[in-house]
């Protein structure tokens, strides 16, 4: 079917009429960014948050600048002050449209009807009241600004109290804050406040999506293995980290001392940080990006190189997954306020997704790559092509990661007594982590080989069982026969 | 068998050993916490994010913090050199560069989100700008401290001396207030009308300004040629009250250069750089050349005063302060753009804690730091003037025991 706008370029229409349209379409094209921009979207906006149950109604109390609220007019006098004597229906006007209906609260699994508004204000941005519950709620139900204060219009915040009517303060609530349109970057700042006196607080960009503030173990977990799974296939370092060490084992069964050994590592970095024990350099995360690059490139460099390595890659693969744990823990940051109070199960539920991701990998990797070296390549030189693949690109990662790394001037710390003490707990956990994978290398030597060339050597099975390979085939550790 | 053993018992000794000195080792530690303890900082050599447009800043002479935490600075496009100023040039004489606009708001990652400034309609942009305030309503105020008259345009007029702009009488003897959008407000004082240090309308190269929320009252730090602190009506800019040095009536007598061997002079010498009310009522003031804080009431009672590197001549120590965001506000942040480094002074008894920053161009380093600010997280900004024309960001990394007087460059290199 043909617009209204072909239908006019018909025969009888001149070539002037066309170009007309052309013209229009084009001036629209160009006027849409000053017209997106005229309605002054702004840049950043912190919104304030309390969320608190008490017998049976729910208060909602917001602190948001008025400046989010756009296509409400409020009234003004003067060269743009806010008129506060007529202000206050505009303000519950903007506080309906704009927050309550935006924001869903769910009572178990469902929905707490339209809250009503039992105050709103218009306060000073340098107002300190949102500090505490108790300071908030005192402020917004007290006296409001005066008439006669001159504050611009834009410059203000706007307070606002929600009422809604709850079955038990004991219920389970979620809330789904759809904020995100006040402004370009909306920066909530939540504090849920359960009956137990507890404050828990949550602190997200955007939209989060329903967020439990107070969720069951089980809740907290599912969502962690979503993340961990998904953090997994999103991150290009670790994905290629995986590829190099799949390209010389292809099996499962061979893999399973090398991942696990890599899962325990990042397990511990992990929890680790999460508990607030790594590191709080400002260097750290570009050093461990760095560390990260670095340990692609040296897999894909052993991987060409072949030999040894490769055999003991189940302990290097350990130094690398301390170094990925740190990794994950810079990504996790910002959502472990999801776990509600269930912070060690979240941790080991993200650990789970990250398996499960990495197994996916796995499981679609191995084959292609047996169907890569059958058909397309010769095992060692596939091995040797793709590995080169993987370092260029780790290369440049290094590279650029370094140079950021770099921008930091190393001084040695002051050797405090409190740095010591920190230093000595981390050689105590070196130590236990050393002493148990020399365990684990005593008691189990056939999957997690030390190296020493002896007659359970793994390269030694595997060339005996290269004799039933077609000739011109290599091992699959990538050494000659 | 008996070599695992060994092993083994290796193992647990040295486990045991470490377990051992690490409890010593935090003992020692809890009695080095307990003795003197201040903020600690890093630079953060990442902070701002690099400015569009190939915009440069000239010397930058004024920072504050807002409510949002957005940094708002104000520089002079007007110091930059000829070559700097290469893309504002008809035709343009390169691909860079320009004086970015006077006024420019930084969000917390350092992003720039806003930007204006320059004259307009109903309003006399300073020859030389000076000192920017965000108050309490969200309002920006600045100050000047222009000689001679306003004929050229900001960024055509000639590299400024900080201390003595231009040359003839003070253009800049007026204070304006902005909305955040850069819309006009308020002008309080006109140029080249001053008529000195107890002219109620005019100001003489006003430094600084501070509005107090509980009476809504401007402080004015009155200036580069009159030797006063002022207070007006924030709203209507009606003429509330002043005094100079000691709370003394101001006078313009010529005290002559600083003699750190003299006794202290009974006026503020040129520039009064600075005034910064306290949560508990108490007004500090910066007498730059004086190399000295005085503290008063909000009536302008004389309290107490204390002198910061006597020996520093020329341009005086004490530049600006800051208070630290704790509701006490223990700590005072001074800096000192002569000996290019930031004081950590007690506020109570205005003793000097410790000290970090050094001279020189890198991150950490100063070249003249003028302006001092401090966001509600702890963290430090600061701006540079003369040459030196940056802001640095200096991130709060909690308390730490003082272990030297003087820091030197806080590189990023430990957490406390």
């Amino acid at each position: 079917m043909k617009s209204p706008a072909f239908n006019f370029s018909s025969a009888a229409c001149s070539k002037g009429a066309r170009h007309l349209w052309i013209v229009i379409f084009i001036a629209a094209l160009v006027a849409l960014p000053h017209a997106l921009l005229a309605h002054d979207i702004p840049n950043d906006v912190t919104v304030q948050a309390f969320v608190k149950p008490e017998g049976q109604k729910l208060h909602l109390l917001l602190r948001v600048p008025l400046n989010a609220m756009r296509d409400t007019e409020f009234p003004e006098r003067g060269t743009g002050y806010l008129d506060l004597a007529r202000v206050d229906a505009s303000l519950r006007e903007a506080a309906m449209v704009w927050i309550a209906d935006a924001v869903e609260i769910y009572e178990n699994e469902a929905r707490l009807p339209n809250p009503q508004i039992l105050d709103v204000r218009a306060s000073f941005p340098s107002d300190k009241s949102f500090a505490s519950y108790d300071a908030a709620y005192t402020h917004v139900t007290g006296p409001s600004l005066s008439n006669d204060v001159q504050v611009y219009w834009n410059q203000v915040m706007l307070d606002v109290l929600f009422e809604y009517p709850i079955h038990s303060d004991l219920s389970r609530f979620s809330i789904h804050p759809g904020l995100a349109r006040l402004g370009l970057q909306v920066i909530t700042a939540l504090r849920f406040l359960p009956p137990d006196g507890a404050v828990r607080a949550f602190e997200f960009v955007g939209d989060p999506g329903l967020v439990r503030l107070d969720p069951q173990w089980y809740q907290a977990a599912l969502n962690f293995v979503k993340l961990g799974f998904f953090h997994i296939l999103d991150g290009t370092d670790h994905l290629l980290f995986l590829f190099c060490l799949v390209i010389p084992f292809r099996s499962l069964r061979k893999l399973i001392p090398v991942v696990t050994s890599f899962t325990v590592a990042h397990s511990i970095t992990l929890i680790a940080s999460a508990y607030n024990l790594a590191p709080d350099f400002l260097w750290f995360p570009p050093l461990i990006e760095t560390l990260i690059a670095m340990s692609i490139v040296y897999m894909a460099l052993e991987n060409i190189v072949g030999g040894i390595g490769v055999q003991r890659r189940w302990m290097i693969t350990f130094g690398f997954g301390l170094v990925h744990g740190f990794g994950f823990s810079f990504a996790l940051r910002q959502t472990l306020q999801f776990a509600g109070s269930h912070l060690l199960t979240s941790l080991l539920s993200f650990n789970i997704g990250v398996e499960l991701g990495q197994l996916l990998v796995l499981v679609l990797l191995i084959p292609l790559l047996h169907v890569f070296f059958r058909y397309a390549v010769a095992e060692r030189m596939g091995t040797i092509i793709l590995s080169a693949l993987v370092a260029h690109t780790g290369w440049h990662w290094m590279l650029d990661r370094g140079a950021r790394l770099a921008q930091f001037r190393f001084v040695w710390p002051a050797l405090t007594a409190a740095m010591l003490a920190s230093a000595m707990h981390w050689l105590m956990a070196m130590l236990i982590v050393a002493a148990l994978m020399w365990y684990v290398a005593k008691r189990w030597p056939l999957k997690f080989p030390l190296g020493q060339a002896s007659s359970r050597d793994p390269l030694k099975i595997s060339t005996a069982q290269v004799h039933s390979v077609p000739q011109g085939l290599e091992t699959e550790t990538g050494g000659e026969i | 068998m008996k070599r695992n053993l060994y092993i083994g018992l290796v193992f647990s000794t040295l486990l045991i050993a470490l377990g051992v000195a690490s409890t010593m080792l935090e003992k020692r530690a809890a009695v080095e916490a307990a003795g003197v303890q201040a903020p600690h900082f890093e630079v953060d050599p990442m902070w701002p994010k690099p400015l569009p447009n190939h915009w440069l800043l000239g010397m930058t002479i004024g920072v504050s913090v807002d409510a949002q935490d957005h940094i708002w600075i104000i520089h002079r496009g007007g110091s930059l050199e000829r070559m700097e100023n290469y893309l504002a040039a008809n035709p343009p004489a390169s691909e860079c560069c320009m004086a970015a606009p006077p006024v420019l708001e930084f969000d917390e990652e350092g992003n720039l989100i806003g930007h204006w400034g320059g004259p307009g309609q109903g309003y006399d942009w300073p020859v030389s700008n000076h000192g920017i305030t965000v108050d309490y309503k969200g309002n920006v105020w600045i100050g000047g401290n222009g000689r001679g008259a306003a004929v050229a345009p900001p960024t055509q007029a000639a590299a400024l001396n900080e201390s003595q702009p231009g040359g003839g009488p003070f253009n800049d003897n007026m204070v304006l207030k902005f909305t955040q959008d850069g819309k006009f407000l308020m002008q309080i004082g006109h140029p080249g009308q001053s008529k000195g240090s107890n002219d109620l309308e005019n100001l003489k190269g006003p430094a600084k300004m501070f509005v107090d929320k509980d009476a809504n009252e401007l402080y004015v730090a009155d200036g580069y040629g009159n030797h006063r602190i002022i207070v007006f009506d924030a709203d209507s800019g009606k003429y509330k009250r002043h005094w100079g040095a000691y709370g003394h009536k101001p006078d313009d007598i010529s005290l002559g250069p600083y003699n750190p061997d003299a006794p202290p002079a009974p006026q503020f010498r040129n520039p009064v750089h600075c005034t910064e009310l306290a949560n508990d009522g108490l007004l500090y003031v910066c007498d730059r050349v004086n190399d000295r804080i005085q503290v008063f009431k909000k009536d302008g009672t004389f309290v107490k005063e204390t002198i910061i590197a006597k020996r520093t001549l020329g341009d005086g120590s004490v530049w600006d302060i800051a208070f630290s965001k704790d509701p006490q506000q223990k700590y005072i942040f001074l800096a000192d753009g002569s000996n290019e480094k930031v004081y950590i002074i007690l506020r109570d008894t205005l003793e000097i804690l410790t000290s970090f920053g050094d001279g020189g161009r890198q991150p950490g380093e100063f070249y003249a730091v003028h302006s001092i600010a401090t966001d509600s997280k702890g963290n430090i900004f600061t701006t540079e003037t003369y040459r030196g024309q940056r802001v640095q960001k200096f991130a709060y990394k909690g308390m730490a025991p003082v272990t030297k007087k003087d820091q030197g460059v806080v590189w990023p290199k430990k957490a406390s």
